[in-house]
């Protein structure tokens, strides 16, 4: 890796080492791939950069971009850093989600991160177009980049007055905003500066032990940051190969990506824990006559728990297809440090610990002994250079080896706080620490994560805010209104958790909580959430918090570990 | 139009008693039809019918008709 001050000179570098070297291979399956080389991506995106600044957009303005999969998106990404703008990549909104809700988490969005301009495709425009329009709004204007001449030919003029704003960048200057899940103002925007990023390309690069024959293949969604950081940045900051799968494409016909990894021979690809099950269970051996994984190197399993039974699972079904099972590694961190703290070292085989699931749960690693309830542990690895962790009690002091506490991290890709949000910034970072709110323990260098602090739920590697639930259920007619709890629930088959809504409700008869359940079902549907059970409940059933509030915790553990007749699921 | 037998197959791995389904609706408008649950109805259409789809023939699936269709091809209906 050069000296490159910022993610611009280091994507140019790249681009003048290697001009005809692939940089993004993007996928549609079907069609024939468009493969962007080094220099056509950097040439495109000088022209996107231009646009850029003719539609008036400033050094350190918010462009949020909301695309489908479509290959223009890289160069203009690339084109809108150029400018010195900050791209944020937000999630196209999915057909179930109302118009009135993805603009209501839009505004919150606008109004907390301070978004300036919204990127995105015309059929959008009469979703947004009110937003932009009502009084106060942060949002300045939208574009429609797709529709850009970019092969107009360059305006030197206009040209050199941008390299000069991308020359001016400092490495300490933000290159991007990311936003956590959720749809009502919940979202925490982090702000990563240049360095963060090279400095993360760097020390990811090392544990991956990446080379310049590697090529990474993904479908993760670019609003999420293992696929942003992960998959786009670290692969062009290392000027190797990245291929990208339509995320839409590969929930539909995950086959796609054994493909793509058999005929580009990728050598590694980045996974959340249930896309194992998924591939290992839910392909028919005969469409995998032609699949052969003996180019992967690395399979990184991150983004939610990582489960045992997963890897297992996978491990035996594509054994036989070439994969070698010392390929599979993990990663465990968090978009405050730009994306790991540790990583499992490629090529070796992951630790697991059966513990005693009773101990664990009092806060202590004990291994199981013959009466014990076993809990397998899968170690996320050691921790990357760059990185400093701790495992600590609850007044932030040490624990020592092998006791459950909070993850503690310091890192050179430490993110630069919450933007417009110094208070949340402050709950979370104490004297250049990031706390993560995630529970785990240290055993012999290797970090175990088992829990989390925070109510957060996360589906097939997707974050989701119980409140954002819980504030629907809560319109709904039939629920007593603030009496309602949302939590994740363990699905063992799918390998990941799935929402389960608690609700106090009057209704008695088998009709009205099946009608209830149904309505409940829909109003989740409305902010593109899907409630996997629903748990009515009589009035005052509930526990509640010392603030008064139902407590997610407490009847997550009632409904699960008890046997109450006065609870009706289905 | 939707068997009433592709119709149980749909509603049963939903987990829901009764629900319109049209040729034109679409998974999105259907209570926990999301992608997890897609391929799990795929699958529970293939084991009920005893057919076998390629993930590409699922992938060109735009609705519930296109899948009723896709059915009857392979039944030879």
């Amino acid at each position: 890796m050069d000296d490159s001050k910022t993610l611009w000179q280091r994507w140019s570098r790249n681009a003048e080492r290697n001009p005809g070297k692939e940089a993004i291979v993007h996928w549609v399956a079907g069609e024939e791939p468009i493969r962007w080389t080094y220099n056509n991506l950097i040439e495109t995106a000088k022209k996107f950069s231009i646009r850029v600044k003719e539609a008036g957009i400033k050094p350190g303005e918010v462009c949020a971009t909301v695309m489908h999969h479509n290959p223009f998106f890289y160069p203009l990404y690339l084109g809108i850093s150029r400018a010195g703008a900050l791209p944020a990549v937000l999630a196209y909104p999915n057909p179930r989600l109302h118009p009135d809700k993805f603009r209501q988490g839009l505004e919150g969005m606008a109004q907390r991160s301070g978004l300036d301009y919204i990127l995105t495709e015309r059929e959008l425009d009469p979703v947004i177009r009110p937003l932009i329009e009502k009084p106060g709004s942060t949002i300045k204007s939208v574009f429609f980049p797709l529709e850009w001449d970019y092969k107009k030919d360059i305006d030197q003029k206009l040209d050199d007055e941008v390299e000069q704003i991308a020359l001016s960048v400092k490495e300490t200057d933000p290159i991007l905003l990311q936003h956590s899940s959720g749809t009502t103002g919940l979202q925490k925007p982090v702000v990563l500066s240049n360095r963060a990023i090279l400095n993360h390309a760097k020390n990811m690069g090392n544990a991956l032990k990446l080379s310049g024959e590697d090529k990474i293949v993904s479908w993760l969604p670019l609003y999420h940051d293992f696929g942003l950081i992960a998959c786009f940045h670290i692969p062009l900051a290392y000027g190797i190969t990245l291929i990208q799968i339509d995320p839409f494409q590969w929930v539909l016909a995950p086959i796609i990506l054994l493909e793509v990894i058999s005929k580009e021979k990728a050598t590694i690809t980045c996974l959340p824990n249930f896309a194992y099950n998924v591939l290992a269970e839910k392909i028919d051996d005969e469409e995998l006559k032609d699949i052969s994984l003996t180019s992967l190197r690395v399979l990184l399993n991150g983004g939610e728990p990582i489960r045992h039974d997963s890897h297992q699972k996978f491990v035996e079904k594509f054994k036989q297809y070439g994969l070698n099972p010392l390929a599979l590694s993990c990663i465990y961190g968090g978009a405050e440090v730009t994306l790991g703290l540790s990583v499992h070292e490629p090529g070796t085989l992951i630790t697991e610990l059966y513990l005693d699931r009773n101990e664990l749960s009092h806060g202590t690693m004990k291994f199981a002994d013959k009466d014990s309830v076993v809990r397998v542990c899968v170690s996320s690895g050691k921790l990357i250079g760059g990185c400093e962790g701790r495992i600590v009690d609850e007044n932030r002091k040490d624990l020592p080896d092998g006791m459950v506490g909070e993850v503690a991290v310091k890192s050179v890709s430490m993110f630069d706080g919450y933007r417009n949000y110094p208070e949340k910034t402050a709950e979370v970072v104490e004297n250049g620490w990031y706390f993560s709110g995630d529970y785990g323990f240290r055993y012999k260098d290797e970090f175990y994560i088992i829990g989390r602090k925070k109510d957060l739920i996360i589906v097939a590697g997707k974050n989701i805010y119980p409140e954002d639930i819980e504030d629907t259920i809560n319109q709904v007619e039939g629920v007593i209104p603030g009496r309602v709890i949302a939590f994740g629930e363990e699905d063992e088959q799918m390998g990941t958790e799935q929402i389960a809504v608690v609700a106090e409700s009057k209704t008695e008869s088998e009709k009205e909580k099946n009608d209830l359940r149904l309505a409940i079902l829909k109003a989740g549907m409305s902010i593109d959430v899907n409630i996997h059970k629903v748990y009515l409940v009589p009035s005052r059933w509930l526990i509640k918090s010392s603030a008064g509030k139902p407590s997610r915790k407490a009847n997550k553990e009632r409904i699960i570990s008890r046997e109450d007749k006065q609870v009706w699921s289905r | 139009m939707i068997s009433q037998e592709l119709k149980k197959v749909i509603l049963n791995e939903l987990n829901l008693d009764d629900f319109d389904l049209q040729d034109e609706t679409i998974a999105p408008e259907v209570p926990g039809w999301d992608s997890l649950n897609h391929i799990n109805i795929i699958l529970a259409v293939e084991n009920k019918f005893s057919v076998k789809f390629k993930s590409y023939e699922a992938l060109r699936l735009k609705n519930v008709g296109d899948l009723q269709k896709l059915l009857d091809s392979k039944l030879g209906k």
